[in-house]
């Protein structure tokens, strides 16, 4: 169908929308027409993608010169497979509607190793990659600095945005790294060497060149061609690189140097955590690095590599990382911090020193995202609450909004299973953990749903410690031999070759009637890239509250950053962490309005105010307040009630003009009005 | 000797049979039994027509062997040599073992059939005890119109029986019960057994490599069940146990099931990420270490749980599906690892596509344009949630008589004249209204409770029995009519004796029975009312034949 969005025109591939589509599409246009930035919460399988596809391709027709290019970031290669499927769908319509062969080129990099030439992602209308490709500096770099500024940046599934972009920015360091850092370093000065001896203008030539300075760097920049590279920081674009690293023979020496001192530095017996500052103080004194050739450190690197016409850069992987390492503590004075671990907390006898250096500010990879394009789009099915996400990512978004899922019936079931039914208190908190009451009643729990729930359960639990001794402790009770009965038993492992496996298994399992459990763990690959889509997930359990293990002192390091620098308190970014993650669990099982499923939460304190006010309000509003607190009976009684209702027959006709609208539903004043308070502003 | 020219596998002295001494010989195609002194058998059974062997369990005083017939009959022998009773029962256990299967294709194809029959179908076997064992009617009356369907079809219709799947738990069924002093007694069956090996192949090689030759069967499986094999939380410890392999060549199945990979691109967590932060980089959250050397005892019993779970449950799949899907399966395997090898930027592997655009279809978006399908059209929705509700009157009325008589009170009501000077006394209105209102005599009907309530349920079941019994003797009965052959005639006749007789022996001592639990007599009314139905319509057939005689 034809749309008209606030006057655009926009093509929709599809005979009917759902409400909540339309009321996405208004916001997103007001945020490309604000020019600004919009953090957008819409509920799975509701059809955000094509929505989002389908108007900024519009935007781009009707305003070929306000938004150039398209660039669609999402997480996993399954995840930018069905963008382009979507895509396709999309330009197929548009042809068929037009008349005209469309003259739009998208590109899709999936995998690294069908990485693209670049210079076709310039010419691309659209470009649909993996997150890495925009937030990782060293990737960025390579692919996509020379992106047009008149982008609009969509960042899909971006619940988990905060990690990626720490992740890019962190290093660690073993003695591994080292040794083969003190290979690399000898390689180079081998090559040095000959090179010395066959061509010695070419290190001539080099040397000239940083002399210079890296103006044309600064001049790209300033002339704004380039996407900025967080390792590079804007100052030393001014200046020429530093004379005591300029020779190549100097670099090297230099290099050895620093390694020599970060060897000292992995001979420790006690864990060690300090700042940029202190780090840099210290390497000064040991041994008179200075900060300033330090920072450019990883550029002159790369000239010395580009010069020695070295074709595997990936053998020299560690001497990279070392410079990296170098040019970022020595820019940052904040935001990261140095831990050095001379072992690992389970095993203290074995020594396997470690320096971690960790970013704890996410903004610090994205800034440069923000800065440069005029409209980045931050949007996922689990982005409650809302108003977190601008804060630690540090930007000022035009637009924010929670879309709830309208539907013609109530198709999710989210329950609270706060006691077992000898009323003990059901809960994973650490102090009840190793109770066997507790577990024997998440063991009933799950005996019992597995009886009544047809096809497949999925339950996650908190952490995989966690499940193994619950397992364990289930065989050894007889549960698992009972749920046996029921239905196969399917269990995440460690390795993602077993858990494939299982997962094929599990949904053979369903798809031929006998039904499967899937065990599995929350933050795990299966929580964060599998959907169970109808009869594959009838319900999921959420065995506690999937706080992140806080024993860390990389984790307390951040939280402690964030309550300085962000005012967020270290609890409410801990229960905002766990509840994105509980959510991201239990909305597996919906993937669209025809799909079915139970959300269990089985902890009681998910029935408190502050977790449940976190959870997505797709999912909250359907909360009552007689599910806060149910036994193990009520939740099974209530289960078979809702599974007996959503096994009638869901046609078409019952959703019409609720929550699937044709042309001239949409089009009715009053449908107009309802719409607008789809979309829940913060 | 009756027939020298046989073969005589086997001859064993000392068996008594019915407390007569004797010999006992085993030939080539029957067993035979003749009392001492005598030179004929007195009990001579083909192969062909054993069902099957019993033997008294050891330690029993009296050692004794007994056939079962395909007819039902049996024959027991008791061997009675005091020195080497067992080891001659064990000897023609053995041969009979061996020799039964052979001659079991060879058996009466019709017995087969027929005891298939009965085994399939617990109603007719229900009833064959009814009629045929308590000989009410002979077994030839009984099969006599059965088996004229079983011939008639095609006996490889019939043969292709449904593969039944494995219970996920089966393993867990075989509960373990403590024998009183320290032991466990683990109770296997054939089922069970057949379940194992289907699951695991690799304890079916030991199996057969074993037993009988190292092992007996019992050793093998209180070996099995001592195995950490069985038990999945324990860890390989020792080699000289015979299931150490076994688990080895599970890890190895599994191995080799995970290095498959998986078909459906979507679920493979391999390629899920596009994997780009290199060593070094990221935030390293608490890795979990994998070498195997600082994990403790305690996690590698768990992650052994957990792997043997996959395992069982695969393999339980697998057995399910076994048969004839893995033909198709290595089809399309193949024709998908051909897909991925020429995989490249534009070409995508048709599964793999096929899977990507059924992700991203929203069926309701579209405009339906399958076969329009009628819809359920429920006025109750309750009513289809909840079952059928057993109908609680006992007697049915048709919705015309409903319909009739609403009209007719309807009419009656409209003519109706109030005759002010014949209205009923107030004693006798009240009492009227008395027997009128909830718990009155006349309101009884009502709040009569269902049958199922009333009697208890074996009674229920024999009623049942009686039921089917009788229905399949009235069928006979009926089917006789018109009597117009003389084979017919004499069958009529003999159906009333039956039934005469089934009213007898089996009708009779159910209602003294019932009376005797003081149940409503009213239950096998009907019975009887069919009965009688039959013997009138015998007796008006018989009078007009006599008349037609005289």
């Amino acid at each position: 169908m034809k749309l008209n969005i606030e006057g655009l025109l926009v093509y929709f591939p599809y005979d009917y929308i759902y409400p909540e589509q339309y009321s996405y599409m208004l916001e997103l246009k007001r945020t490309l027409d604000a020019k600004g930035h919009g953090v957008l919460e819409m509920p799975s399988g509701t059809g955000k993608t094509i929505s989002l596809l389908s108007l900024i391709v519009a935007y781009q027709r009707a305003f070929p010169l306000e938004v150039t290019k398209l660039i669609y970031c999402s997480r996993t290669v399954p995840e930018i497979e069905k963008v382009v499927e979507e895509l396709r769908k999309l330009m197929e319509f548009y042809s068929k509607e037009t008349g005209e062969t469309n003259n739009f080129l998208a590109l899709a990099l999936s995998s690294r190793k069908n990485l693209c030439i670049h210079p076709e992602i310039l010419h691309a209308n659209i470009v649909v990659y993996s997150y890495h490709y925009l937030l990782d500096p060293k990737i960025a770099d390579l692919v996509s600095k020379e992106l047009a500024k008149k982008s609009v940046v969509v960042f899909d599934e971006a619940h988990n945005i905060d990690n990626v972009c720490i992740d890019s920015m962190s290093v660690n360091i073993t003695r591994r790294t080292l040794d083969r850092c003190q290979n690399n370093v000898d390689t180079l000065q081998n090559t040095i060497q000959k090179i010395k001896e066959t061509d010695a203008a070419k290190l001539r030539e080099e040397y000239r060149r940083l002399v210079d300075g890296l103006k044309e760097a600064s001049v790209a920049r300033e002339t704004d061609i380039y996407l900025s590279n967080p390792v590079l920081p804007d100052e030393i674009l001014q200046e020429a690189v530093p004379g005591t690293i300029r020779t190549a023979e100097h670099f090297v020496g230099f290099l050895r140097r620093f390694l020599e001192y970060l060897k000292s530095r992995l001979r420790v017996q006690h864990v060690v955590q300090e700042s940029t500052p202190q780090f840099l103080k210290d390497i000064f004194d040991k041994v008179c690095i200075d900060r300033k050739p330090l920072r450019f450190c990883a550029e002159r690197l790369q000239s010395l590599l580009r010069t020695l016409e070295i074709a595997d850069i990936a053998d020299f992987s560690a001497v990279t990382l070392i410079s990296n390492f170098a040019t970022l503590v020595s820019t940052y004075s904040q935001g990261f911090t140095i831990i050095i671990e001379p072992f690992e907390d389970r095993t203290p006898t074995i020594a396997n020193p470690v320096l971690h250096f960790s970013c704890m500010d996410p903004s610090i990879a994205i800034k440069p995202v923000f800065q440069r394009f005029q409209s980045v789009v931050i949007t996922s099915g689990t982005l409650s609450p809302l108003d977190i996400y601008p804060r630690i990512l540090d930007f000022r978004p035009v637009t924010m909004a929670s879309f709830t899922m309208t539907l013609a019936r109530t198709c999710l079931c989210p329950l609270i299973v706060g006691r077992g039914n000898d009323q003990v208190a059901l809960s994973s908190k650490f102090e009840t953990r190793e109770d066997f009451a507790v577990i024997r009643n998440y063991g009933n729990l799950l005996l019992e749903m597995s009886a009544v729930v047809p096809d497949g359960i999925v339950a996650f639990f908190t952490s995989y410690v966690y499940m193994e001794n619950i397992v364990a402790s289930w065989y050894e009770q007889g549960i698992l031999e009972n749920i046996q009965r029921n239905k196969l038993i399917f269990i995440e492992t460690q390795d993602a070759a077993e858990t494939s496996m299982a997962l094929e298994k599990y949904q053979e399992a369903c798809e031929n009637g006998r039904g499967a459990i899937l065990l599995s763990v929350a933050r795990g690959k299966v929580s964060e890239g599998i959907d169970f889509v109808h009869h594959f997930g009838r319900a999921v359990i959420m065995f506690g509250v999937p706080y992140v293990y806080t024993q860390s002192r990389i984790l307390k390091a951040r939280l402690e950053y964030l309550r300085d620098q962000f005012q967020i308190r270290e609890n409410d970014f801990l229960t905002f962490d766990a509840m994105r993650h509980a959510a991201q669990c239990v909305g597996r099982a919906i993937r669209g309005k025809t799909d079915y499923g139970l959300m269990i939460f089985a902890d009681k304190r998910y029935a408190r105010a502050d977790k449940r006010g976190k959870l997505p309000r797709w999912i909250q509003e359907h909360i009552t307040d007689g599910s806060l607190n149910l036994t193990v009976d009520e939740t099974v009684q209530l289960s078979k009630h809702f599974l007996r209702q959503m096994a009638q027959p869901f046609r078409q006709e019952d959703q019409l003009g609720l929550s699937l609208l044709t042309l001239e539903q949409l089009q009715s004043e009053e449908m107009l009005k309802k719409i607008t308070q789809i979309a829940h502003q913060t | 000797m009756a027939s020298l020219s046989e073969e005589v596998l086997l001859v064993v002295k000392k068996v008594r049979q019915r407390k007569q001494d004797g010999t006992l010989y085993l030939m080539a195609e029957r067993i035979a039994w003749g009392p001492e002194g005598k030179d004929r058998f007195t009990v001579s059974h083909l192969y062909a027509d054993i069902r099957c062997q019993k033997i008294s369990p050891d330690g029993k005083s009296k050692i004794q062997l007994q056939l079962v017939l395909h007819t039902g009959e049996s024959t027991t022998f008791h061997f009675a040599n005091e020195s080497s009773a067992l080891k001659d029962r064990d000897a023609a256990k053995e041969l009979l073992q061996q020799l039964l299967p052979k001659f079991k294709k060879k058996a009466n194809k019709e017995l087969e059939e027929k005891n298939r029959m009965l085994q399939e179908d617990p109603v007719l076997f229900q009833l064959y005890k009814d009629l045929v064992v308590s000989q009410v009617i002979s077994a030839e009356e009984f099969w006599a119109n059965r088996l004229g369907g079983i011939n008639n079809t095609d006996p490889g219709l019939c043969d292709n029986k449904q593969e039944v799947g494995i219970s996920g738990a089966f393993l867990a069924d075989i509960r373990p019960q403590t024998d009183g002093c320290n032991g466990l007694r683990y109770n296997l069956t054939a089922d069970i057994i057949e379940s194992i090996f289907r699951t695991y192949p690799a304890v079916k090689q030991k199996y057969s490599e074993n037993v009988p030759h190292n092992l007996t069967e019992k050793e093998f499986w209180t070996r099995f069940f001592q195995s950490h094999y069985f038990h999945r939380d324990r860890i390989n410890t020792g080699t000289q146990d015979i299931f150490s392999e076994c688990a080895k060549q599970d890890d190895k199945g599994l191995k080799s099931m995970v290095s498959q990979g998986v078909k459906n691109p979507l679920v493979d967590l391999l390629s899920l990420e596009d994997k780009t932060l290199d060593e070094g980089y990221g935030l390293c959250t608490s890795t979990p270490s994998t070498s195997s050397s600082n994990r403790t005892v305690k996690d590698s019993s768990n992650s052994a749980i957990i792997k043997r779970f996959n395992h069982h449950s695969a393999m339980v799949l697998a057995a399910g599906s076994r048969k004839g899907d893995t033909q198709v399966d290595q089809a399309s395997e193949t024709s998908s690892t051909d897909g991925n090898s020429r995989d490249s930027d534009f070409f995508q592997p048709p599964v793999k596509k096929v899977r990507l655009q059924e992700a991203i279809e929203y069926e309701d978006l579209q405009r339906e344009n399958g076969p329009k399908t009628v819809a359920l059209n429920l006025k109750k929705a309750d009513r289809y949630a909840h079952g059928p509700v057993p109908l609680q009157s006992q007697q049915y009325t048709t919705s015309q008589d409903i319909i009739n008589s609403v009209n007719y009170i309807q009419h009656e009501m409209a003519n109706y004249k109030p005759n002010l000077t014949q209205v009923l006394s107030s004693t006798s209105a009240s009492s009227a209204i008395a027997a009128l209102s909830p718990g009155g005599v006349l309101m009884q009907a009502g709040a009569q409770q269902a049958i199922n309530q009333m009697v208890p349920p074996e009674v229920q079941g024999e009623l049942k029995h009686l039921y089917a019994a009788a229905g399949e003797l009235l069928r006979h009965f009926w089917a006789c009519f018109p009597v117009n052959t003389p084979f017919l005639e004499e069958k009529v006749m003999k159906m009333k004796s039956n039934l005469e007789r089934f009213q007898m022996t089996k009708l009779r001592p159910f209602q003294d029975k019932i009376q005797r639990q003081y149940l409503s007599t009213n239950l096998t009314g009907h019975l009887e009312e069919m009965l009688q139905t039959a013997y009138s319509k015998f007796h008006i057939w018989q009078t007009r034949r006599m008349m037609r005689k005289t």
